[in-house]
């Protein structure tokens, strides 16, 4: 059994709503944020829908001098983490640096900016390339940002794992953190994929719903008529301490983080396996690490691609894991709201979890009306009333990354 | 010749011109790192049509430091 690792402060940037209350509110209304990409003229893409998040400058007090340098993903992680740090109550500058470490994940990479200064290398030659290019874009970008930031100088790491990044950078946080080799870590994730190439990319992988003309039905996990996930952009980072620590400084303790499994499935470039057996197997260790039963669990955060292949292996591993269970746990997939945050999902997956643990509401999965894979207990269209103690959070990548993470409700 | 470097630099950099002085290097007045420098060097080649090196001009410059290299290349 691991260790117990608490959740001290949440910071959010999503297209939900900025900061944990925001995104609360509009997620447990089920209140769609998807709409046709406005950043730049996305129209020829086969899905030109997304989650975005605007004026993101409106909510930072970063300088003009350091936004130059970064890319819009570096921009949501330090958002996210100064709103962590507040909401946790931390004084940085009071921590003893080399003791402060920062895991973050991200599937992308910061393209907005690499895109702008690519083209501008074919234009103008070399010269015309911001020397921040080589700084600014690649996907451990953030992480030196904010480290940079706050003066950050302990163990940290960058998960690249597709959309499993965050909820894998999250386990290996409490894992570090369980040998009490740091203080505290800031984990989660960010993601900005609503840029001309990384949209480019996102399509050609084929798993994007293509029904631009109803933007808030488009992403329908579980459902019948499913078509695809949808993008969003975005940025979930969380404070994680000891729970000495925490006690000894009178934290208020969101949530426990007390087991994490991770397994790969090893057989295709782009799918999962077919039996959904190693996803069973990630979410068994995570329990056993958890010391609990498949009867502990509340509640299922699911990944939820709308993808026939991905959603009924996700199903199967459930029901051979949680057996006669499976019915009863109400599980959901709130993204479908604003969408699949890729490398930052399983960080907005937990954030939410934890609202709802506080909450004891389910929070809703828009667009689920008629489930494709039945036997399991959808929470559809409206939130449900319900008492959380324990809860699983799925996140899988590419190629079959499977990863579970348990939380308990914090004190 | 000053305040127009002073003008490229605060461009670039987003810095207020006040925060640059003709004597302090712009190490010690706004804590320019080797990144930025590279791009001051490129800006400053634009602006004066000059070829400078990045050894002729480094953190450690001050204003007035930077106005001699571009005149000794008149």
């Amino acid at each position: 059994m691991g260790k117990q690792i608490a959740v001290t402060g949440i910071g959010v940037v999503s297209p939900s709503g900025i900061g944990k209350r925001q995104l609360w509110a509009n997620i447990k209304s089920g209140r769609p944020f998807i709409k046709e990409i406005t950043r730049f003229d996305a129209s020829k893409y086969p899905s030109h829908i997304a989650g975005q998040i605007d004026e993101l400058e409106k909510y930072s007090n970063i300088s003009e001098r350091l936004l130059k340098k970064i890319d819009a993903f570096s921009h949501m992680a330090l958002i996210a983490s100064e709103l962590a740090l507040q909401d946790a109550g931390i004084d940085i500058k009071k921590e003893d640096p080399n003791l402060v470490g920062i895991f973050l994940g991200n599937a992308l990479g910061g393209w907005l900016y690499a895109e702008t200064e690519l083209r501008d290398m074919y234009i103008e030659g070399r010269e015309g390339v911001s020397p921040y290019m080589a700084s600014a874009w690649f996907p451990a970008a953030p992480q030196g940002q904010v480290s940079i930031y706050y003066g950050i100088k302990g163990f940290s790491k960058t998960v690249v794992a597709d959309r499993a990044s965050s909820l894998m950078a999250i386990g290996y946080a409490r894992k570090v953190l369980s040998k009490d080799k740091l203080n505290m870590i800031l984990a989660g994730g960010m993601e900005a994929p609503v840029t001309p190439y990384a949209l480019l990319c996102c399509n050609t992988y084929g798993s994007l719903s293509t029904d631009n003309a109803h933007p808030q039905a488009a992403y329908r996990p579980f459902d019948k008529k499913r078509s695809g996930f949808v993008i969003g952009e975005g940025a979930g980072i969380v404070v994680m301490e000891g729970l000495e620590r925490v006690r000894a400084r009178g934290a208020n303790i969101q949530a426990l983080i007390t087991g994490y499994g991770a397994t790969c499935d090893g057989i295709d470039r782009i799918n999962p396996a077919s039996d959904g057996k190693e996803l069973a197997r990630a979410i068994q260790i995570a329990l056993s690490d958890a010391g609990i039963g498949p009867e502990g669990i509340d509640y299922i955060s699911l990944d939820g691609i709308a993808v026939g292949l991905w959603d009924s292996t996700e199903v199967k591993a459930i029901k051979s894991v949680f057996g006669s269970r499976a019915k009863e746990i109400p599980v959901s997939c709130p993204k479908s709201m604003f969408g699949n945050l890729l490398g930052a999902s399983g960080a907005l997956d937990m954030i939410i979890t934890i609202s709802a643990m506080e909450n004891s509401l389910i929070p809703p999965t828009i667009n689920l009306d008629e489930p494709a894979e039945t036997g399991l207990n959808y929470i559809g269209k409206e939130a449900r009333p319900h008492k959380i103690n324990k809860a699983l959070i799925i996140s899988r990548g590419r190629g079959g990354i499977n990863s579970a993470l348990v939380v308990e409700k914090g004190a | 010749m000053k305040e127009r470097i002073r003008e490229v630099l605060s461009n670039l950099l987003k810095v207020k011109p006040e925060e640059l002085k003709d004597d302090v290097s712009l190490q010690d007045s706004i804590g320019v790192d080797s990144t930025e420098m590279v791009e001051t060097v490129i800006a400053l080649e634009k602006a004066f049509g000059k070829k400078l090196s990045t050894k002729e001009i480094t953190k450690f410059s001050s204003i007035s430091d930077i106005e001699k290299v571009i005149q000794s290349k008149a």
